[in-house]
């Protein structure tokens, strides 16, 4: 054991104390029952049985609606993240440049983030209401529209604005961490570039892109691990409905628990969940990080 | 180091399985001391359990003071909360002692709860509506007994059925004459009808239709009876208004408030509703000259109403060192409920119909308006909350609905739920 300035050697754990039992309590243990329900017979009412073997993985997989739900729940984070990611970057390129109000520009852009899930979905459930939502009284009295539209008429165009909004209060993040790597960028980097004749998607690519892959690597896993475990948007939207057809794996695990009282199943979806996220960030972060290395 | 993480994290884990351990209710000796949970009906239920709504006090200091020896540990939970609530602590063996909820089934089924003649006082058994008692009872046992109710009909905006100069409509077919009428009228600014077919309550619509055309979630002897050719008939009338374009848009997703914002702001002409819609429309500000007639029904086919009942249940509690004394404290917590002088109060701050006979008289003298209200609630069906299977058929009715809001066919949808209920 090193002793490192005569300091005692458990004095860093002592400060990681704090930190250890929340993540313990509030993260570690909930992890590990949910582990163990997924494993155990569990009534209707809850009361947790004997050991039940894989057959709530195996009532999970064949519901009904399992399918259709993975599909939703793919969709739904390759949409958000990717598109957020994509915008967020082209926005975050806009506010590095200097104009008047940038500043206020910034602090405007925080907004959808700083702004509760429930309160963005209930807003956004208002603004494109067929009877008297803001979008269409906006249209009406622009004269652009003669009659009101119905934004909702289908429950695949419901699922596009659940994205859509998913999309919207999460470009702020992505705006941030890029900014943030934008900012240690060396101007004199683009300076020698220019002299040397490379044009804007040149320094794009072989500056910016390279320099700021730290800062979008972080923002791509916390949001993919956000974005699948996002429940507000699309409980308040749609609740699932028609039908489990705008369910995603979080929204109808819930339902199924609490509405269904399918509680074994649910249990083993949580923990499929979960394994999903594990070897998706997992797969992300060995890969981008090995290219960092090579870099 | 390695050591020392471990102790650091198992030293953790213990200390979160002792506080998830259900810490016992310090009590002073002799003293019981009841976990009561309470649905949440509207702002003033906390007011008036736990603030200062009852005459400037509240139920569990009241109770209190004229009950010693026993302690209210009461909570007042919102609807949304309460089953994950209750859930959780069935889960950690650590249910309350009295409940208040819609649904009983599951909870008598696996043994939780206590027959309700163990702790109710027969007088007060006897009170009770037959009608809503029956609904409470598995097995010739009674295992709940029902706190309020509230019985739907349907509402319609009589100045514009003025306008239109149409008449209420009672069969199905005088119903979609009314709706083309108002469409005709209004230029479709305005739906006629209102269809809620959500996860919230799109078992409702089931009911609606489905017994208003001889139909319904069981058969005469009592079996579950979802694919039957009336129900898929009844459910295909609603689907086509829908179609037509005679409801609101949207009826997998709008619920039945949406529907009564709608109705209060005067963009919808008829909607069944539960008694309590003129307080709710006065409240959101709307001003509707409005009136109450029958559910329409198929021609030849009897119309009925739907009512929903709540519930007040005991649930076992092995642990209690004096069984007798804790059903005698529930007992008492009844009594008090009941007694006519706070449960008159607590009926009438939310618009609900009461399920006790002596309530009536006061509730009448209050408001002459409930009479019609009782009649119709004595004419009510119930869902079968009863059955062990009611939470799988009412989430299957639903998604039958919605599926085929999206071009499924109903038939079909109900065989298949019928065949997971047989099999």
């Amino acid at each position: 054991m090193i002793k490192n300035n005569g300091k005692k050697w458990w004095v860093p754990y002592l400060w990681l104390l704090p930190s250890i039992i929340l993540i313990s309590v509030f993260v570690v243990f909930p992890i590990l029952i949910v582990f163990r329900l997924s494993f155990s017979e569990i009534s209707k009412a809850g009361v947790v049985g004997g050991f039940a073997g894989f057959k709530n993985y195996i009532d999970a997989v064949h519901l009904p609606a399992f399918r259709t739900v993975m599909i939703n729940t793919f969709w739904w984070v390759i949409s958000v993240v990717g598109l957020s990611t994509l915008l967020g970057f082209i926005i975050a390129m806009v506010m590095n440049q200097k104009f008047r109000g940038r500043k206020i520009a910034r602090s405007i852009l925080i907004f959808p983030w700083a702004t509760s899930l429930v309160i963005q979905a209930s807003v956004w459930n208002y603004i494109i209401k067929y009877e008297y939502g803001s979008l269409n009284s906006v249209l009406l009295n622009l004269g652009i529209i003669k009659n009101a539209i119905n934004w909702r008429s289908s429950y695949q165009i419901e699922f596009i604005w659940e994205c859509a909004v998913g999309i919207f209060v999460t470009i702020p993040f992505v705006t941030f961490c890029v900014l943030s790597g934008l900012q240690s960028i060396d101007e004199s980097l683009y300076e020698s570039a220019r002299v040397d004749g490379a044009g804007f998607w040149n320094r794009l690519f072989s500056i910016t892109l390279p320099l700021v892959r730290p800062s979008l690597s972080v923002s791509t896993v916390l949001n993919i691990i956000y974005v699948f475990n996002s429940f507000p948007i699309i409980y308040t939207m749609t609740k699932g409905a028609p039908a489990n057809k705008t369910d995603t794996m979080i929204t109808y695990l819930y339902m199924l628990n609490f509405y269904d009282r399918k509680k074994g199943p649910a249990n083993a979806l949580s923990v499929i969940g979960f394994l999903i996220l594990c070897l998706c960030s997992g797969i992300y972060m060995i890969t981008v990080m090995r290219k960092e290395d090579e870099a | 180091m390695r050591k020392a993480t471990a102790i650091l994290l198992s030293t953790a884990l213990f200390s979160t399985a002792l506080c998830g351990a259900a810490l016992p209710a310090f009590a002073e000796d002799g003293d019981i001391t009841l976990d009561v949970i309470i649905c949440q009906y509207g702002p003033n239920t906390n007011e008036w359990f736990l603030g200062s709504g009852m005459d400037g006090t509240n139920f569990v200091d009241k109770f209190e003071a004229e009950n010693p020896g026993i302690k209210l540990n009461l909570d007042v939970v919102s609807w949304n909360d309460v089953y994950t609530e209750v859930d959780t602590r069935i889960a950690n063996n650590n249910a309350p002692d009295i409940l208040n909820i819609d649904v009983f089934a599951n909870y008598a089924n696996e043994g939780l709860l206590l027959p309700v003649s163990d702790y109710c006082p027969e007088e007060l058994l006897g009170d009770f509506f037959p009608s809503f008692i029956d609904q409470s009872v598995i097995d010739d046992t009674v295992w709940a007994v029902p706190d309020l109710a509230s019985a739907r009909a349907l509402f319609y905006n009589v100045d514009m059925f003025e306008e239109v100069g149409i008449e209420v409509p009672t069969t199905w077919a005088e119903l979609e004459d009314a709706c083309q009428a108002i469409i005709d009228f209004y230029d479709g600014e305005v739906y006629p009808w209102g269809i809620d077919m959500t996860t919230d309550e799109g078992q409702a619509a089931f009911a609606y239709y489905t017994w208003g055309n001889g139909g319904g979630f069981v058969d005469e002897n009592g079996e579950w009876a979802v694919n039957s050719a009336e129900n898929a008939e009844a459910i295909n009338y609603a689907l086509g208004l829908v179609e037509k374009g005679y409801t609101n848009p949207n009826p997998a997703t709008q619920t039945r408030y949406d529907l009564q914002d709608m109705f209060a702001a005067g963009k919808l002409a008829m909607i069944i509703a539960p008694n309590q819609l003129p307080t709710y429309v006065a409240d959101k500000g709307g001003d509707i000259n409005m009136a109450t007639a029958n559910i329409p029904a198929n021609e030849g086919k009897s119309s009925s109403s739907v009512g929903v009942m709540d519930r007040v249940m005991a649930f076992k509690d092995d642990s209690a060192p004096d069984q007798d004394a804790r059903n005698e404290a529930i007992g008492k917590f009844l009594s008090f409920f009941y007694d006519p002088e706070n449960y008159v109060g607590w009926v009438s701050m939310e618009g609900f119909l009461p399920a006790v006979n002596s309530a009536v008289e006061a509730l009448v003298e209050a408001d002459p308006s409930f009479e019609a209200w009782l009649e119709v609630l004595g004419g009510c069906q119930f869902y079968p909350t009863a059955k062990a299977e009611w939470d799988q058929v009412k989430q299957g009715v639903i998604a039958a609905e919605q599926n085929a809001l999206t071009g499924a066919d109903i038939q079909a949808e109900l065989d298949a739920l019928q065949e997971q209920l047989a099999g």
